[in-house]
């Protein structure tokens, strides 16, 4: 047996490097846990969480031209959207529309694929519920925005 | 009635000397609350202290920084059902925490905190502690036996070899120390009391006597006394991953914490035996370099700026708090927490009080770094496997223990050593 790992046993030096380790640790700039409910996490720009669909902030309309894109690039074929044409305008209007949120998967490939930037995947990541029911989002309910259902007593 | 308290706060000896049965159970009374609130505290700082070594929170939701968590914890074990297993002995099952806590508690007899501040001072002090503390193991296994399940039975053997090892090891770790009371003056003392006079008497901790003697002997106990509490890193007797929770499984609700509360006051009470005989008890520090009556009245004032110290904290705390309405109440607490430590340190502030206490802050002092130690061991340290504990308790300690404890007795008696072989030689 050589004489430095001797040593180093004896005077318990790999021992009082791991103690040091522990000490740093205990300072304030280590630290990474946050205080969920009352510190809000940072959300990337590119996260993708609630659905969305935009209207035009001036007059208040849907922007969906019912192009149906996004219920074809959908992999699960959870949206539905249904309209026709509107004889005044001849602009096709949205009749309904369904996002079935309990079987998405977030991959986005719906707002790439709509050509008006009415569905849009934002930030939102408070989407559980209690019950299955409000996971289909219609029309009304996509245009709102999510709602975080807060946890009562 | 106000003659007598004043008559003896300023008597200089311990209620057992004086023979006053009535300081002794006063005594008695605040020893006990004073180690069950230490306890208390030690539950907050070992969660809290850890969750930071391993880059957590810890308890942060009951009351400010979670400072409420060990009293809503006690609560919930208070009311929690009490369960005794249908084929366990129901006898020595109710009995085993109930002798576990009375050891733990019964150490604290002799524990001088102060010239003044024990309950007595037996001239076989370390002996009774030492005695009375390994009668825990007693507790230990018939709580592992009564309980009649096979976790408990193989924690509490393993608890039982490892204190039977690691006692001899502290045991000559501890001579040498006693040996070391003995020399200049010419008699050895076994008072713990006597100890630190000693100490005093002789101008130096026995941890810097005869160096590195006296550090060597202090390590050799720091390591037995780790083994002797069953903390990490051998705290086999309890190993979460192998035996779920050791001699305790089968307990639930109050009776496990007499057990938790046995396990601390055993971890203070060797504490204070290694304060007691290597760090110079209620001793100041630095009381050769820094000596006369200017830096004695700084150290003196110690007590009462720490807690200060610590108020100034706390407010600091508050200031730091999230400014939210969900956290407004818990900020107030913090404030009302800091106010309560800045007035314990004005206090200590008065000089009457500054006296008489100083004493006791620095013995609590040394004893709280000892259990920040054990804090950080758990912290840092992997569990040891079992023979290796037995390799290190009978090939390593032991033959240091000798080792000092030889080499302490010759470098002590070295001058008669030395006349004897002239003589011899002559």
């Amino acid at each position: 047996m050589s004489v430095t790992p001797l040593l180093r046993k004896v005077f318990l030096v790999d021992l009082l490097k791991g103690m040091s380790v522990t000490f740093h640790n205990q300072s304030e700039k280590e630290r990474i846990t946050e205080q969920y409910p009352l510190e809000r996490p940072v959300i990337f720009e590119n996260y993708r969480g609630q659905p969305r669909l935009n209207t035009n902030p001036d007059t208040g309309e849907s922007l969906c031209i019912v192009c149906n894109l996004c219920a074809l690039a959908c992999p699960e074929q959870l949206i539905t959207v249904k309209g026709e044409r509107n004889p005044v305008t001849k602009r096709k209007e949205v009749v309904s529309w369904t996002y079935d949120l309990s079987r998405c998967m977030f991959c986005g490939l719906c707002a790439e694929a709509c050509s008006t930037d009415a569905l849009e995947l934002t930030q939102d990541y408070e989407l559980a519920l209690y019950s299955r029911d409000g996971m289909v989002l219609d029309q009304a309910a996509l245009e709102r925005g999510p709602e975080p259902v807060r946890y009562e007593r | 009635m106000l003659d007598a308290v004043k008559n003896y706060l300023n008597s200089s000896v311990t209620p057992g000397e004086a023979g006053s049965q009535l300081w002794a159970t006063v005594y008695i009374v605040a020893i006990t609350l004073g180690v069950s609130v230490a306890v208390i505290c030690m539950n907050w700082l070992e969660r809290k202290i850890l969750a930071h070594m391993q880059i957590r929170l810890g308890p942060m939701r009951v009351g400010p920084h979670g400072l409420l968590q060990p009293i809503a914890d006690a609560l919930k074990l208070l009311i929690k059902e009490d369960i005794i297993p249908a084929n366990a002995d129901k006898v020595v099952f109710w009995s085993a925490p109930v002798v576990v806590t009375m050891t733990a508690f019964t150490t604290f007899l002799v524990v001088p905190f102060g010239r003044t501040h024990a309950v007595t001072d037996m001239n076989i002090g370390v002996l009774f502690m030492l005695g009375i503390s390994s009668l825990g193991v007693l507790g230990i296994i018939m709580a592992g036996w009564s309980s009649n399940s096979h976790y408990p039975l193989m924690g509490s053997l393993r608890s039982s070899a490892q204190m039977v090892s690691y006692e001899i090891a502290m045991g000559l770790a501890i001579v040498c120390a006693v040996l070391m009371t003995s020399l200049q003056t010419g008699t050895g003392t076994l008072s713990m009391i006597g100890i630190v006079e000693a100490q005093s008497a002789q101008g130096t901790w026995f941890i810097f006597k005869f160096f590195p003697l006296g550090f060597v002997a202090f390590g050799v106990f720091a390591i037995a006394m780790i083994a002797e509490t069953n903390r990490a890193p051998f705290d086999l007797p309890e190993a979460e991953s192998e035996l779920v929770a050791g001699f305790h499984t089968e307990y639930s609700g109050f009776r496990w914490s007499l057990f938790f509360l046995a396990e601390y006051s055993a971890m203070l009470a060797v504490s204070s035996i290694a304060v007691t005989l290597w760090l110079g008890g209620w001793l100041r520090p630095f009381a050769n370099t820094l000596s006369g009556s200017a830096w004695d009245l700084a150290f003196s004032l110690i007590p009462a700026l720490s807690f200060l110290a610590m108020g100034a904290g706390c407010f600091l705390g508050t200031i730091r708090m999230p400014k939210i309405i969900q956290m407004r109440v818990q900020t107030i607490g913090l404030g009302v927490f800091g106010a309560l430590l800045a007035l314990i340190g004005l206090t200590l502030l008065l000089p009457g009080v500054r006296e008489r206490v100083q004493d006791i802050y620095w013995f609590v002092a040394k004893v709280a770094c000892f259990m920040y130690l054990y804090i950080w061991y758990r912290g840092t340290f992997p569990r040891y496997r079992f023979d290796q504990l037995m390799k290190v308790g009978w090939k390593v300690l032991l033959p240091i223990g000798l080792a000092v404890l030889i080499a302490t007795a010759v470098v002590g008696l070295r001058q008669e050593l030395w006349a004897a072989i002239v003589g011899v030689l002559q």
